[in-house]
């Protein structure tokens, strides 16, 4: 059984969105990892993880993400989250992300607060 | 007199990757015909999760099977789903495991979960020794 992640990138004019679809796992998080390294490395220091269409994240998807957000940390970037589930977003807060990138409700509302 | 409606599924599942979704998948089913919230069924689904990564991760059991039972019961106040995974790996520490918790609202990559499993479930035992572990899981939905 395997949940593959699909991950898409829009650029915008001050940084980028990466859309997620499926299961964050460990699999799925280097996904994630590989395409924000990849923008990092193309100088995007704002991105935001837009995880509308993922349902499910475990602790090990969740351990990737903090180092994607220490990584652009390095790099004086920043990283936000946006569409959680409740249950991500409790998560995210239990796992403490929370404190070290900013969560919004909604795409509209992160990328008018982040100036993307 | 209150009608109470009770299910029960029991599950051995080989623990290969993702074969956490397919127990998570198939206590939130039942745990929908229960009428239980999305949300407490979202919560209960992660908790199946992470005790199935445990099991997997770390038990070290030479069958390599997850053993999962599942009981939903559902009374005219509420619903209720008991929730057991059990490994015959080698048991580990729970108060060491906890003792790797960071202050709360600080980063720490791995180990945490069973604070996420004891987090989104209403009661959690663990029952743990060299011959294998057992984590008994509980969630309840009160109707309002």
């Amino acid at each position: 059984m395997t949940e593959e992640m699909k991950v898409a990138v829009e650029r915008k004019p001050q940084g980028a969105v990466l859309y997620t679809k499926g299961y964050i796992n460990n699999v799925g998080g280097e996904e994630i990892a590989n395409r924000a390294y990849e923008l990092m490395d193309d100088g995007v220091r704002t991105l935001l993880l837009n995880l509308r269409e993922t349902k499910i994240v475990n602790s090990i998807g969740i351990s990737i993400l903090i180092e994607i957000i220490e990584k652009m940390m390095d790099k004086s970037g920043k990283i936000a989250f946006c569409c959680l589930t409740p249950v991500i977003h409790k998560t995210f807060q239990i796992m403490g992300l929370a404190n070290y990138a900013s969560i919004y409700e909604s795409e509209e509302a992160a990328v008018k607060e982040l100036g993307l | 007199m209150t009608t109470t409606a009770e299910r029960q599924m029991e599950l051995t599942l080989p623990m290969v990757p993702d074969i956490e979704i397919a127990a998570a998948r198939a206590v939130g089913n039942m745990a929908r015909e229960l009428g239980m919230s999305s949300e407490r069924i979202d919560e209960m689904m992660h908790a199946v999760i992470e005790a199935c990564i445990n099991a997997r991760e770390h038990s070290g059991c030479a069958d390599n099977r997850i053993y999962l039972r599942f009981v939903g019961t559902s009374q005219g106040d509420g619903s209720r789903v008991d929730i057991w995974v059990a490994d015959h790996g080698r048991g580990f520490d729970p108060e060491e495991a906890r003792s790797r918790r960071a202050v709360p609202g600080t980063v720490h990559k791995r180990g945490r979960g069973l604070q996420l499993i004891e987090s989104h479930m209403d009661e959690v035992d663990i029952t743990t020794s060299n011959g294998g572990t057992t984590i008994h899981m509980v969630k309840y939905e009160k109707k309002s």
